[in-house]
């Protein structure tokens, strides 16, 4: 028989265990009523956010139409293959596995990854991937699972290289461009026009993105979709380019560096615009090729400058339109004045020449155009003076740029003693005047001597421009602008415009004979060197660019062009027969091949 | 045998709530699981628990107090077991385990059953009514031996569930307050020392993280946010049954073991939690109950020995899923998924109901 134990302290001390472990359970219970109950919305957020991830949809860009409504720009659908960077441990691996089975060089994608510090985000490790690369990502999802292939509207050029500078090109947006107003809303990736037409609509054209809200387990893995807004597609633009005309005018001017533009001088809608050489935009769509940009950054022969607008060239004799309607405005001269051309000019001490076509003995304003007499357009530069020179080539819209909807547009430079006095900190020399009356010592771009024909067509003066509109909205067109020059002016210009296209003139060959289409023109060369030195070396690259504009028809303009070919000689044999191809393809008729266009040595005015 | 009279004393209450729990567990693991390459694991679980009641079965045939009267050849044993783990597989760093067959077995869990039955019987030997910091000093060293080996797998966790053992056999046996207070004091010097010459860098960032003291580069907070985000977003009800996102996209880490009540506060709610923590007091509630019933000191000390542990292991789990305490790897008895800790879980019980049937026996 065993005595039982006095437990009653030992009783006591284990109650107040007991109460001890009811007292904390019970805090514990407060604890997560707080947690749950109390504070449980702001943690159901938390679990929300950790698990939903929003993958942007890429809105497809707006559509570009010609004014026949034919397609310019499009898009179509292209695979792109993404590697997702939100976990680094195993990035290294992937990214040599990856490129091994794209066959694709690991330097470049790993100079995509994302720096130290910055965030991660989904690389596109291949662009526009055909469809053996889809199925071989897709059939190693186990293998990849941080790679994936991404369904992303292509920006297509069907004209390539054809329309390259006037419709620009997209790429991804720059850091640079991110800061700038110019590009606001866009962020980080967007794909955004990077010059021409898409630049400078690029915000109408963009669209709206779309939103994948997708569910992600902790690895990032995609397991589900919460939910979809749908991309909004960019409103298409209609342009006045006419892509049959413009893929005239490529082929015409060929790989010769030049430049060729035509408007609606009623209107100033852009018909064509084209320089050479070019790049193809479909390249830069699928992501900017290193080499492939800095070659052309370093062409010499700048194939990423618009010639049409960025190009600024002497005028040479094409001026002489402006010279005209200042002398004829001025009442320096009338149609029926004339002076003496012995072939040479002298005044000031200085002798000045007529080009190799003089002497051209007495000639009357008609014949001083059609043959492009420097020597008349000596006396009348002298009598105008440069003042009232540059006065009429500000106003006939030299010197300033045309407000084309084109970004980054050349003013070109008039000349004056007090932009001299500006620019070089010189007295204005009165020889100076003698060869700005025809044309040189100054820069013009192409699409400002277009217009200038237009408006020796006219007397109007248009802002050129190449979108009518964007969606339904209109381009707001300021209208032509009647700059007051008399009708007897302009019949005069016309009467010698007429004259140089007609047989005999110095731009014949830009004429349309057989037709009832008159065709108004003047030719022009732009001096490279000096004449002494283009007699000792007639090699091509002191050769002038060759220049001609014209107008037609001549009672009722419907358009007017300008054509430049970069070291071409002498217009009428370079640029010319551009500009009759261009003519006959708008009118409608077949055109006459004359000579090839080939170069010749010896400036011809 | 066992005694027929031995059976009309079981508490049925206490052995109930015990294994709802163990039921509750196996259903968590299977949600939080089941999607996964661990998918079979509820299975296994709900094998350990079966395995389980056997071996508790088996325990109630030997009276407690011929285990106890063993005890000091089974601390030898405790000892033995936990310097072999030393030469046992290394498992994420840590070497806590040896190989039996197809299971690896943790020794410490059982070396909890083992110490209580140690420090039972030695402090119901002793005849004083009070004691003093002297008199604890030796069962302390020989308990802070095994909690040493223990900390050195490492395995801080269930190294410190002998501390509360400890403490609440000393205070039963009569530690007077002062003595209570004089130990909180060297507690504090000791974990001071601790700090400066014994804690792992990994295991002061814990600390530092917790308290805010240290930014967290490399998401060292991310298990105790991922677990706050899951049981907060819970709320009253939770989001059912394997439809927890934290813990089904695998933001929860661990969520079959330490974090396994995550999960459940994440799916069930606070309605889960609020029926888990109520099973969890009945348990401790009843079992200190037993100590009231006990025929002699030792079985009382038993008891609350293990008691003493049990409630440090479900309080301090339960505040690190709320994120109040720093991470620590302790399972939560009955629930998290493992062998070793479900046997010894249920083994404990087994102890509690040993002492209970044999209130009248002889």
């Amino acid at each position: 028989m065993r005595i039982y134990e006095d437990l009653r302290a030992v009783q006591t001390r284990v109650t107040v265990l007991q109460y001890a472990t009811v007292a904390l359970i019970g805090v514990l219970l407060v604890i997560f009523w707080h947690l749950q109950v109390v504070r449980g919305r702001y943690y159901r957020n938390l679990a929300e956010n950790n698990r939903r991830r929003n993958v942007p949809i890429a809105a497809p860009r707006g559509v570009l139409l010609d004014r026949n409504e034919q397609i310019l720009v499009e898009n179509r659908p292209s695979f792109n293959v993404v590697l997702s960077t939100e976990r680094t441990d195993e990035l290294d691996g992937t990214v040599g596995r990856l490129s091994q089975l794209l066959q694709l060089g690991e330097a470049p994608i790993r100079e995509r990854l994302p720096r130290r510090g910055q965030p991660a985000r989904d690389v596109i490790i291949k662009a526009d991937a055909n469809i053996d690369d889809v199925a071989a990502v897709k059939a190693r999802r186990l293998e990849f699972p941080d790679a994936d292939v991404q369904v992303v509207p292509l920006r297509s050029y069907p004209l390539g290289a054809g329309a390259a500078h006037v419709l620009g090109y997209v790429g991804e947006v720059n850091d640079q461009q991110l800061q700038s107003h110019a590009y606001e809303g866009a962020e980080a990736g967007d794909v955004v026009g990077q010059s021409g037409i898409e630049q400078q609509y690029n915000r109408s054209l963009m669209g709206k993105d779309g939103l994948r809200e997708v569910i992600v387990n902790s690895r990032g893995a995609e397991v589900g979709e919460a939910e979809t807004r749908l991309p909004i597609v960019g409103p298409s633009a209609m342009l006045s380019l006419d892509a049959a005309l413009q893929a005239t005018a490529v082929q015409a001017l060929g790989n010769r560096p030049g430049a060729a533009v035509a408007l609606d001088p009623n209107t100033g809608e852009i018909l064509l615009m084209t320089s050479v050489p070019a790049f193809d935009p479909n390249r830069f769509a699928k992501g900017m090729d290193a080499a492939l940009w800095r070659g052309l950054l370093t062409d010499p022969d700048t194939p990423l400058i618009n010639r049409v607008i960025q190009g600024q060239y002497a005028p040479g004799s094409v001026f002489k339109i402006v010279t005209t309607i200042a002398a004829l405005e001025e009442k320096i001269i009338t149609p029926e004045t004339t002076f003496h051309c012995p072939g040479v000019y002298t005044k000031y001490g200085n002798e000045f020449h007529c080009h190799q076509g003089g002497p051209h003995g007495t000639v009357n304003l008609t014949q001083a155009i059609a043959q492009s007499c420097n020597v008349y357009f000596y006396n009348v530069g002298v009598k105008l003076e440069i003042e009232r020179i540059a006065r009429y080539a500000k106003m006939l819209g030299l010197g300033q740029v045309t407000g084309v909807d084109l970004p980054q547009e050349a003013a070109g430079v008039v000349p004056s003693p007090e932009w001299k006095m500006k620019r070089f900190k010189q007295p204005w020399w009165p020889g100076e005047t003698v060869t700005v009356a025809i044309g040189q010592g100054m820069t013009a771009t192409a699409l400002q001597l277009a217009r200038l024909a237009g408006i020796a067509a006219t007397g109007k003066m248009v802002t050129p421009h190449l979108v009518k509109r964007v969606g339904d909205t209109p381009w707001p067109s300021p209208g032509p602008k009647d700059l007051g020059i008399k009708p007897e002016t302009l019949a005069a210009l016309h009467r010698g415009m007429q004259a140089v296209v007609a047989p005999g003139g110095t731009g014949w060959r830009a004429g349309l004979p057989g037709t009832s289409i008159i065709v108004c023109g003047k030719t022009g060369s732009a001096q490279v060197v000096q004449r002494s030195r283009l007699a000792k070396d007639a090699s091509e690259e002191n050769q002038p660019h060759g220049w001609f504009v014209a107008f037609a028809p001549m009672d009722k303009p419907r358009i007017a062009l300008a054509v430049m070919v970069e070291h071409g000689g002498s217009g009428g044999q370079a640029a010319a027969p551009i500009a009759h191809e261009i003519l006959a393809k708008f009118f409608g008729v077949a055109p006459v091949r004359t000579t090839p266009p080939v170069v010749i040595a010896g400036p011809i005015g | 045998m066992v005694d027929r009279r031995l059976l009309f004393n079981m508490d049925w209450v206490l052995l109930g709530a015990a294994l709802a729990l163990c039921a509750i567990g196996v259903a968590t693991i299977h949600s939080a699981t089941y999607s996964g390459h661990n998918a079979g694991l509820y299975l296994r679980q709900l094998y350990f628990v079966m395995i389980g009641i056997g071996v508790l079965a088996v325990s109630l045939v030997a009276d407690y107090r011929r285990l106890a009267d063993r005890s000091p050849l089974l601390y030898l044993l405790a000892l033995i077991l936990l310097v072999a783990v030393f030469f046992g597989p290394t498992i994420a760093n840590t070497k806590r385990w040896f190989r039996l067959g197809p299971v690896l077995v943790q020794p410490s869990e059982f070396v909890k059953l083992v110490a209580a039955l140690f420090v039972a019987k030695v402090f119901s030997e002793s005849k004083k009514d009070t004691l003093g910091l002297f008199d604890i000093a030796l069962p302390g060293l020989a308990v802070g031996i095994l909690a040493v080996l223990i900390a050195a797998e490492p395995d801080l966790g269930t190294a410190a569930c002998l501390v509360p053992l400890f403490l609440a056999v000393a205070f039963l046996a009569g530690l007077r307050l002062k003595a209570i207070l004089g130990l909180t004091i060297v507690a504090a010097m000791l974990g001071a020392a601790a700090w400066v010459f014994a804690l792992q860098d990994y295991q002061k960032d814990r600390v530092y993280i917790f308290i805010g003291a240290k930014k967290d580069p490399k998401g060292k907070g991310y298990q105790s946010d991922q677990s706050k985000i899951a049981v907060g977003s819970g709320g009253l009800t939770g989001r059912g049954y394997k439809q927890g996102t934290q813990a089904q996209l695998g933001y929860l880490p661990a969520r079959h073991t330490d974090f396994i009540f995550s999960v459940l506060a994440e799916e069930i709610g606070f309605v889960g939690v609020v029926v888990v923590l109520g099973l969890y007091l009945l348990v401790l509630w009843r079992g200190l109950e037993t100590a009231h019933l006990a025929r002699d000191r030792v079985g009382a000390f038993l008891v609350v020995g293990i008691m003493g542990a049990l409630s440090f292991q479900v309080i301090y789990n339960v505040a690190m899923v709320a994120g109040l305490v720093p991470v620590k790897g302790l399972p939560l008895p009955f629930m998290t998924y493992g062998g070793s800790s479900v046997l010894s879980s249920l083994l404990a019980i087994g102890l509690v109901l040993n002492v209970r049937m044999r209130r009248f026996a002889n």
